[in-house]
């Protein structure tokens, strides 16, 4: 090879990345840091900025309302998360026998909320949710299940249980997707040996099924982990954070700091502590899956 | 007599199997139905006066199709050059990106160099920072820079994409050796070997991955709805929100723009729903 091929190819590389690296540094790097900056300011965005060290974290640490965010969102995980990998396993396995027709419909219809737009879905929630005269209580009224309407959208514990549905509907088949993909890797020998051996389809489920996608299902534990704290688009249109912030979550409240009142400094605090909240999840879920290959 | 014995257990369970698969069959329909009516729903309301949105007992299907819902989002509205902003935000950046993480991912997959274990885990590591907690820093740069009210402000950030860099480096380390150092011994050089040779065999990497770009960018609604103010500068997601009205939300409207929303990446996903499974599957699972 000549040396200019040689010099082409100890530069080339360096000028692949560098587009990743500039954007990077520009709209990443740089931003994280100048939030930390800022997280020790008070500032409204345009004037001048104080300096006044951790005041904007001993307030944030004094306030009702981040804990309330932080609490809002392990309820809205409790709500749905088990209850969504309880379904989404039932489902996987359902459509992972082979005698199952129609296995592609399904599975699409099930995937469809997921990449429908959220702001799109939320709206429709809005009218299907609507006290007075939603889908939801008009059908449970004219079925006699219920006399007085749920306030899906007007009381603390029912908005959180809306946004928990909602986000169950939109998440349920990629999560069924994901454990499809662990349960392929499960011989059917064993189950046809299980059976054999007098197991009930129950049984299999429970002591074939579950352990061999145990990490499967800790994987999308994690992952929605990191999306229910990052949740703002479905309490945003559905509910504000409202009642009493009972939906309100952590990008909820950055957002509403930030953005809505210009309280740049305070915002970054709250900024901060989501980055490192975010950045504690990731890193544990990269020990957990660290042996993966 | 132990394998006859077993042999009309396996029989009886394949009996029992027809039950079974008509249960699970009628389960999966019920499922499908209810994971469709919310769609359903919306596709109806769009086509219903205002009146008729909220009323007992519910209106499945409009008695008279309002199709000037579509028609004041288009004239009043400024519906036509919001979705336009829509279709060139996601193309744009989705097409841009994809160059850009294809280029990195190759150089992490086939090229030696210095620093390159160390640069791959900054790569690593910059999956953890939440695009959320820079929107405040961001949003002051931009004033500076001119970027508010642009569409390229919703692009710029999106384009440094880790995890598509991570999505395309699988895909470059399945590129045979041999078939680059041919290359390189007639001649080629680099980047011609880049675009002649390497972009025309990653054709199925650039659809998993263009699809999830195109959907993500698509439906973005946060950082969007904080940098597009004036109406022909919006996307569809924040276009739908700014809608709203304290006093009086026109939720028909608001139904016929999601819908138009809807609509558009619906068909798009049909068609490369393999590849959208695939990659989104790939992406969680290695990425």
């Amino acid at each position: 090879m000549t040396s200019r091929l040689n010099k082409q190819l100890k530069i080339a590389p360096y000028i692949y990345i560098s587009p990743y690296f500039i954007l990077f540094f520009v709209f990443s790097l740089y931003p994280i840091l100048y939030s930390i900056y800022i997280s020790f300011t008070d500032w409204n965005g345009s004037g001048e900025k104080t300096f006044i060290g951790f005041e904007n974290y001993v307030q944030l640490f004094g306030d009702k309302n981040f804990w309330l965010s932080l609490w809002n969102s392990s309820i809205i995980f409790l709500m749905y998360v088990p209850l969504m990998l309880f379904l989404g396993l039932i489902f996987a396995s359902m459509l992972n026998s082979n005698w199952m027709v129609g296995k592609g419909f399904f599975r699409m219809a099930l995937f469809v909320p997921n990449f429908v737009s959220v702001v799109a879905v939320s709206f429709v929630f809005v009218l299907l949710l609507n006290t007075q005269n939603g889908l939801f209580n008009s059908v449970l009224r004219n079925i006699g299940l219920i006399d007085n309407p749920i306030p899906w959208l007007e009381s603390p514990w029912w908005a959180r249980i809306s946004v928990s549905i909602m986000v169950l509907y939109r998440w349920l088949g990629y999560n069924m997707l994901l454990l499809m993909t662990g349960l392929q890797n499960i011989s059917k020998d064993l189950y046809e040996a299980a059976y054999v051996d007098g197991a009930t389809k129950i049984k299999s489920f429970f002591f074939i099924t579950i352990p061999l996608v145990k990490k499967m299902l800790l994987f999308c534990t994690v992952l929605s982990t990191i999306g229910t704290f990052s949740l703002f688009t479905e309490p945003f249109i559905l509910t504000q954070g409202g009642p009493l912030n009972s939906t309100l979550t952590p990008v909820l409240m950055l957002y509403t700091e930030s953005f809505q009142n210009f309280n740049f400094g305070y915002a970054s605090s709250i900024a901060v502590c989501f980055f490192i909240l975010m950045m504690t999840i990731s890193l544990i879920q990269m020990r957990v899956f660290d042996d993966k290959e | 007599m132990e394998k006859a014995m077993k042999l009309q257990h396996v029989k009886h369970h394949e009996g029992k199997r027809g039950i079974l698969s008509v249960t699970t069959f009628i389960i999966m329909t019920l499922v499908s139905l209810a994971t469709m009516f919310p769609l359903f729903w919306l596709f109806s309301s769009s086509l219903k006066d205002i009146s008729e949105i909220f009323v007992n007992p519910p209106m499945w299907v409009p008695k008279v199709f309002h199709w000037e819902n579509f028609t004041e989002l288009f004239v009043n509205r400024k519906f036509g050059i919001i979705t336009w902003n829509s279709f060139l935000l996601a193309t744009t950046s989705t097409v841009v990106a994809l160059v850009f993480c294809s280029l990195a991912g190759f150089a992490f997959a086939k090229y030696h160099f210095k620093g390159k274990n160390f640069l791959f885990i900054m790569v690593l590591a910059s999956l953890m920072i939440p695009h959320e907690a820079t929107m405040v820093p961001l949003f002051s740069i931009y004033k500076g820079m001119g970027l508010i009210d642009n569409i390229w402000g919703v692009i710029l950030p999106d384009l440094a994409n880790a995890f598509g860099i991570f999505f395309m480096r699988q895909y470059c380390s399945a590129l045979p050796e041999e078939m680059l150092e041919a290359a390189r011994i007639d001649g080629c050089t680099e980047f011609k070997l880049f675009r002649r040779i390497v972009l025309p065999n990653l054709k199925s990497g650039f659809a998993g991955l263009g699809i999830i770009l195109f959907v993500k960018q698509w439906n973005n609604f946060l950082w969007p709805s904080v940098i597009l103010r004036s109406q022909e500068n919006m996307t569809l997601s924040v276009a739908l929100k700014a809608l709203e009205d304290s006093n009086n939300t026109p939720y028909h409207l608001i139904m016929a723009g999601s819908v138009i929303s809807v609509v558009p990446l619906l068909i798009i996903v049909l068609i490369f729903q393999k590849q959208l499974i695939a990659g989104m599957i790939e992406g969680a699972v290695k990425g």
